[in-house]
């Protein structure tokens, strides 16, 4: 079983894009992250507008994230919306986009994995549960996952 | 009229039929006393040849009334000829003789003499050769009452005139005549028939102009007879006369040439002239004789007295040719009662006359049959467009409907979608951070302090079963179930395989027991694994507490159905409570004791409804339960 640091080489000190609206979840999952002391420098979007104007920076050059955190009930632009443009550029395409959201519904599963989403996991309630899931995504995405190198 | 008219049908062969009927009318049989045994037999003596056509005529009239008689069987005819004609001038003496030696020992039970020659020399040599046998007779004169009436008999029937019933019948039916032509002639030109003639008729000479041609060679009558003026009638009462060749013309033969081309109708007397060109007239004659004579002289056999059958004229009666009729334009209406017309041609409607009208009948009837089931389909066709109509408008009433149901249901799930997310949301903060201070300010808090966090914290985990729970049961309601071809076993045995491993992963020491006899079944996968797995959390729960727990799964398959049961040998309930479980929100035993939301079995039962399935338990307390399943085929 893997469970080193979160540093990984590839990565090493790319970004992770937070797409979430709700303060709380948005603290509740840094500090998830802290607890697994991943070091990634974490970028928040706080709704689909803001989530959009990443693009334009990374086209400008600043660095993409090494994943995308979606949350899909976010104000302005829908969380499924932003997937899909997300999907559709072809400086984001490559990003993997892992859905964390409360939905469980089949709908919005199977809307997300057409539009192109790496993963869908849905939030638990419970922060001990939601430390675990942190720990997973940071395991699989940074430390296992090989994205293009063109991104 | 009618039914006479039916009776001249037949008459183209001649009265006979008519005979036959006055025959059954008069039937001797009545007469008739005891049995006869013995044969009887009738002689004809006829005054010439036998082809000649009244000695026809007479024969088969006569024989056919003979046929009417009751033991006809026993009767013997014999004609007999005197051929006169071809013979003339001879002496018939030894024709007695003949008839003396030939029916010596054959009595003859009646004498019919069918002129006036047979009876003259009936008459004559009687004593001799028929001495003891009655004598039927027609003639011109009767003979004097003593000979009638001296032993054996005689009797029969005087010829009459009837030109005076025929002239009068003929200028009834064209009242416009001025002119009679009477036509007559003998090779003998003895002018003996105009002189009868114009005896009978000289009543009308101040009526009508009556001019005889008598005796005119036939080129001569037949071209006069083509030119007879307007307003004239003719009347034929006897012609003889030679033809190109120099041979003998009988009257009918005269008739039959001059007839065609005569400008005006031609009425006449005799018999043997009917149907060769007259129009008609009070007709006698061979064939209406012969019947009567025949007659006579069955009552004679019957045992009547020639004596006490008086002597008639013989019978008259008008007569019409139908074909003459049409050619002079003689409505039937205007004959006498009891006229008999021959000779009908039937036209094509006349012969065929019923036949087509029941045709047209049968026609009509079919036409009206199918008339009925067109209007009946017009009217089925307009009942069904109505019909269509109706149902298209039902149909577009239902789709809005749908429409507005559609829209709630969307309305629905949008809301059970933010209750799961926003109610959600704010659990994870409360259990979040209450975890968080118990992690990092374990030090600040005193244990009771750190029990209320935990408290805190296991609310928020059943708040959020609870909505968790909510959720599934109402996705039951909004969803769309896919039935596809399942198997049973392995279906069974994988979601076993995930509860043995929560059960092992939750230290609990479950025994499971497996039997599944059950092939592929049809249903909606996700809402029979769901159940499955409801009807096993409930057994592992109620197994919780007992020292050996064990669940046994098992299924089995009936023509229509298939059964699937999961018992276990748990705490169990009691029967009353039965409905109680299956429904949402329902729960036996205090929260804390078995946790749960009361919303599991509910779950099971709704997705069996909406499978058309059932879902129902046995139990009783402390003696474990069985939950069944019954899935369609």
């Amino acid at each position: 079983m893997i469970t080193g640091s979160g540093i990984n080489m590839n990565n090493d000190l790319s970004p992770i894009l937070l797409i979430e609206d709700r303060l709380t979840d948005l603290d509740l999952t840094r500090r998830a992250f802290e607890r697994r002391r991943l070091l990634n420098p974490i970028h928040v979007a706080r709704d689909g507008e803001q989530a959009l104007a990443y693009i334009e920076r990374w086209e400008a050059g600043e660095r993409p994230p090494v994943f995308i955190l979606l949350d899909l009930g976010l104000p302005k632009i829908s969380g499924l919306e932003v997937l899909r443009q997300l999907k559709n550029h072809p400086k984001s395409c490559g990003i993997p986009v892992v859905v964390l959201t409360t939905s469980a519904e089949d709908r919005d599963i199977d809307e997300a994995y057409k539009l192109g989403c790496n993963s869908y996991i849905v939030k638990p309630v419970e922060f001990t549960k939601f430390i675990d899931v942190a720990a997973q995504i940071e395991i699989y995405w940074c430390l296992l996952n090989r994205t293009p190198r063109s991104v | 009229m009618k039914a006479i008219r039916s009776i001249s049908v037949w008459l183209g062969l001649g009265m006979i039929p008519v005979v036959i009927g006055l025959a059954l009318l008069l039937s001797p049989a009545s007469l008739l006393g005891e049995p006869h045994n013995r044969t009887y037999r009738v002689l004809v003596l006829y005054w010439d040849n036998k082809d000649f056509p009244g000695n026809v005529k007479f024969d088969e009239s006569f024989k056919a009334v003979l046929q009417q008689f009751q033991y006809s069987g026993n009767v013997e005819y014999y004609p007999e000829y005197m051929e006169t004609t071809r013979f003339p001038g001879k002496s018939q003496n030894f024709l007695g003789d003949y008839l003396r030696q030939k029916y010596e020992g054959k009595p003859i039970d009646v004498v019919v003499a069918s002129a006036d020659l047979p009876l003259s020399f009936l008459l004559r040599n009687r004593e001799e050769v028929f001495p003891k046998s009655p004598l039927v007779f027609v003639a011109t004169n009767s003979p004097n009452v003593e000979t009638l009436a001296a032993d054996p008999g005689m009797t029969g029937l005087i010829h009459q005139s009837t030109h005076r019933e025929t002239l009068a019948l003929a200028l009834r039916l064209h009242p416009n005549t001025t002119q009679v032509f009477v036509i007559s002639g003998s090779p003998e030109r003895d002018k003996r028939f105009e002189t009868v003639a114009r005896r009978e008729l000289s009543a009308f000479t101040n009526q009508v102009e009556i001019t005889y041609l008598t005796d005119l060679p036939l080129n001569e009558l037949i071209s006069q007879t083509a030119s007879f003026p307007s307003n004239s009638i003719a009347m034929y009462v006897w012609q003889q006369a030679m033809d190109e060749q120099g041979k003998l013309l009988e009257t009918f033969d005269v008739l039959a040439r001059i007839a065609p081309t005569a400008s005006v109708p031609i009425y006449g007397m005799g018999e043997g002239n009917f149907g060769e060109g007259l129009v008609g007239g009070y007709l006698q004659g061979a064939d209406s004789n012969g019947a009567k004579l025949a007659e006579i002289t069955l009552r004679i056999l019957s045992g009547t007295r020639p004596q006490d059958i008086g002597v008639e004229g013989a019978p008259t009666l008008p007569r019409f040719d139908w074909r003459q009729l049409k050619r002079w334009d003689i409505s039937e209406n205007r004959l006498p009662r009891g006229s008999i017309i021959g000779f009908r041609q039937f036209t094509f409607w006349e012969r065929y006359k019923w036949r087509i009208l029941g045709i047209a009948a049968l026609f009509f009837l079919q036409s009206l049959f199918i008339a009925v089931l067109l209007i009946e389909r017009k009217r089925r066709q307009r009942a069904n467009r109505s019909l269509d109509r109706l149902n298209a408008e039902l149909e577009e009433r239902i789709a809005a409907r749908t429409a507005a149901l559609k829209a709630k249901s969307r309305e629905l799930e949008t809301f059970a979608y933010s209750v799961a997310h926003d109610l959600k949301a704010p659990l994870r903060g409360i259990d979040g951070y209450s975890r968080l201070l118990l992690d990092d300010h374990a030090a600040d808090l005193n244990a009771e302090g750190q029990y209320f966090l935990k408290t805190i914290q296991g609310s928020t985990i059943e708040m959020s079963q609870l909505i968790d729970d909510l959720l599934e049961y109402s996705r039951l309601e909004r969803r769309e179930f896919k039935p596809g071809r399942l198997e049973l076993g392995p279906l069974i045995t994988s979601v076993i395989e995930q509860k043995k491993r929560e059960a092992e992963a939750a230290d609990c020491d479950i025994d499971f027991v497996v039997s599944v006899n059950g092939g592929s079944i049809v249903a909606d996968a996700n809402g029979l694994i769901q159940s499955l797995k409801n009807y096993l959390d409930n057994a592992i729960k109620f197994t919780r507490k007992v020292p050996q727990p064990c669940i046994e799964i098992g299924s089995k398959e009936n023509t229509k159905n298939v059964l699937v049961w999961v018992h276990d040998n748990g705490v169990g309930f009691d029967m009353k409570y039965h409905e109680r479980i299956f429904n949402i929100f329902q729960r036996l035993d205090p929260g804390d004791e078995y946790p749960g939301t009361g919303v599991g079995l509910a779950i099971v039962r709704k997705s069996m409804e909406r499978m058309g399935g059932r879902a129902w338990a046995e139990s009783e307390p402390g003696r474990g339960a069985t939950f069944y399943l019954e899935i369609p085929k």
